[in-house]
């Protein structure tokens, strides 16, 4: 099927083969780019991950040999820890249960604060307050957490001692089988505020007369929130949860601020982006191995994009 | 509900201050007045929407001010009928019976017998925004009826309607509620509306109460000028005059003869436009007021004639006349459709 003929099937009736031109033509710049900068690289590397490198520079056809050796590589899947459940497990597991974790945390708490903040005074102070963490680069925020979980300074350690639990105090970030969700915390602070704030302007759009009218009707603070507000806000529910796996999907800075681009002590917590970086930055450059796990990346955020751009 | 009474003293400066009224059971009770008089906050204070900052709600015997909405047994038909809009017509109706655990045999049934009543049966399936306004309206009420709640309360439920559509609906309101005898709270800004379906007015201006009444009364016998400009279309002419011990000297140089008793030195005097005959010759009676027709407006059922009295303009209804503008006329009026107020716009007779 020729562009023309799909294109025509899709399009209103009414556009006839001089409109198809004319839109054509006018959406080449921006498919140029898009070609140049999304599609080239990504049938590059899925091209270049059947191939040996050395350096920079393409070698020979190796068939699926980079496949096969980044899945049994520990550093992707440590198999025999995962079977075990003990960290590392390797940066894909880790970067799912990151995802399982994440995910359900900030969709929750942005909710929960979103409707917590909905009728209160000063909404729009908290509501900054929790967004502030949001727009804080990424690599700060790892800093910040590497701050908060020290055991001598950390105020996290200080609250604990506060509480009595004396014998709780440790360097978080250090502690292989707690380590990656000291920074899920971390992760989750930041997602939290976009969260909040999706939910925060679904909410306003909410007609209160909806709201009242269930008072009206019988309904209780629970039932308000399960028959009315929750099926309103599902939309937003749906991109909340996307747009934080494919965020959680794509995560770097945090971990590399935290953990250096080793991921932690022996990887607990790597991820793998940095998993991506390592193979193409460090010696040795295993520029095929980075090819690989940015395309493993990428199938897994690719349907979520695509879910996310249909929706109407 | 044997009978309905409510007493609010709401010390709100803003909405509402101190109202005081009752309402029968089975009533239809028009709450009326300009937008902002605070009509919508006493219903939704009856609602249970909004607390009185002060005074007490009744319904029976019991102080409902304090409980929740959900408990009072009331259903608030909205302005915009708030209908949810992910549900389809059928759980939207069904919704408050749903809440209330009522089991679904019943339900279907109820549903099944409002919508009859309201003429949406083949809307059940449809989503809020598939059908039209009316039908929109119809559903709103049908979620407030099926219920069978002891009070009932509508919020311009007719506002956002079309004229066609919205007299369609007065009708088959009052017919519905006439079937149901349920008491009835309707508030609007629309004094057709008030005049065609309430049993009783209340008229509302800044937030307290000006007058309750029948609506012939209300037209009749308004209590104040205040009432007496806001109703009627065109609304009371009123003669501005000076009390001299049995006559009113007018503005425009008349003198008339009154029985009513006042002391008030200034006294304002009104008549509808509807009761003052014009002519062109001098008529054979005390009651009349010479004037100058500024404008002749043929509206099809009657004429309206603006005449320049004493520096203000008179509104007259007629069925007929020759007058044009500028010509010199005489307003006559029965001194029984004349209504006398004193300084403070206090009925007086």
């Amino acid at each position: 099927m020729s562009v023309e003929s799909y294109l025509e099937d899709r399009l209103d009736r009414d556009v006839d083969g001089e409109k198809l031109t004319a839109i054509l033509v006018f959406m080449l710049p921006g498919l140029t780019l898009f070609a140049i900068f999304s599609v080239g690289p990504m049938v590059y590397s899925a091209v270049g991950s059947f191939f040996t490198w050395n350096g920079f520079d393409i070698g020979q056809f190796a068939g699926f040999e980079t496949w096969v050796a980044t899945f049994q590589d520990d550093a992707i899947i440590n198999w025999s820890n995962l079977r075990a459940l003990e960290y590392p497990m390797g940066a894909l597991p880790q970067n799912l249960i990151w995802m399982l974790v994440h995910v359900p945390l900030s969709t929750l708490l942005g909710l929960g604060l979103a409707l917590l903040f909905a009728d209160l005074r000063g909404r729009s102070v908290l509501r900054s307050m929790v967004f502030l963490a949001f727009t804080t680069p990424t690599v700060v925020i790892g800093l910040v957490l590497l701050f908060v979980y020290d055991p001598q300074a950390g105020i996290f350690n200080e609250l604990l001692r506060a509480l009595g639990l004396e014998g709780q105090v440790r360097n978080w970030v250090q502690e292989p089988q707690i380590a990656i969700y000291a920074l899920i915390a971390g992760g989750v602070w930041v997602q939290t505020g976009f969260s909040m704030l999706l939910y925060s302007s679904a909410l306003a759009g909410i007609d209160p007369a909806l709201l009242e009218s269930a008072r009206v009707d019988g309904a209780g603070r629970f039932r308000r929130f399960k028959d009315i507000i929750w099926p309103l806000v599902k939309p937003v529910t749906a991109v909340v949860v996307i747009m934080s796996m494919i965020w959680v999907i794509r995560i770097f800075a945090i971990v590399y601020a935290a953990g250096g681009p080793s991921g932690g002590p022996g990887g607990v917590f790597s991820v793998l982006g940095l998993e991506v970086y390592q193979a193409a930055f460090s010696t040795p450059i295993e520029y095929s191995k980075a090819m690989v796990v940015a395309l493993i990346e990428l199938v897994i955020a690719l349907p979520m994009a695509w879910y996310i751009a249909s929706m109407d | 509900m044997r009978s309905v009474s409510k007493y609010f003293d709401g010390g709100d400066t803003v909405a509402n201050y101190k109202l005081d009224m009752e309402i029968d059971d089975g009533e239809f009770v028009v709450f009326l007045g300009p937008s902002g008089c605070g009509k919508t906050t006493a219903l939704r204070m009856i609602a249970g929407l909004e607390d009185p900052s002060d005074g007490e709600i009744y319904f029976d015997d019991d102080r409902v001010d304090g409980t929740p909405p959900a408990d009072r047994n009331v259903a608030m038909v909205f302005q915009n009928y708030a209908l949810y809009p992910h549900m389809t017509v059928r759980e939207n109706i069904e919704y408050p019976l749903k809440v209330r655990g009522v089991p679904p045999e019943e339900r279907d049934e109820r549903v099944a017998q409002v919508a009859e009543l309201l003429h949406i049966e083949d809307q059940l399936s449809s989503d809020p925004g598939e059908i039209s306004g009316g039908q929109r309206q119809r559903t709103s009420l049908a979620r407030a009826i099926v219920r069978e709640p002891s009070v009932f309360l509508l919020d311009e439920p007719l506002s956002n309607l079309d004229a066609k559509l919205r007299l369609e609906m007065r009708s088959e309101l009052k017919r519905i509620q006439n079937e149901l005898g349920i008491t009835t709270v309707y508030v609007t800004h629309n004094q057709e509306e008030a005049m065609s379906m309430g049993d009783k007015i209340v008229v509302l201006n800044d937030g307290t109460i000006r007058q309750v009444a029948e609506p012939q009364e209300l037209y009749r016998r308004p209590r104040t000028t205040w009432v007496a400009k806001f109703i009627g279309s065109p609304p009371m002419n009123l003669f501005e005059g000076a009390n001299n011990d049995g006559t009113v000297q007018l503005d425009g140089g008349n003198s008339l003869p009154t029985t009513a008793e006042t002391s008030s030195p200034t006294v304002s005097l009104g008549v509808r436009p509807e009761d003052i005959a014009l002519s062109t010759e001098p008529p054979d009676t005390d009651w009349t007021v010479p004037g100058t027709v500024k404008t002749v407006e043929p509206l099809g059922e009657y004429v309206l004639v603006n005449v320049e009295v004493g520096g203000s303009v008179v509104n007259v209804k007629v069925s007929h006349t020759d007058a044009g503008p500028g010509d010199p006329v005489h307003l006559t009026f029965d001194p029984e459709d004349a209504y006398l107020y004193d300084e403070n716009g206090e009925l007086v007779a």
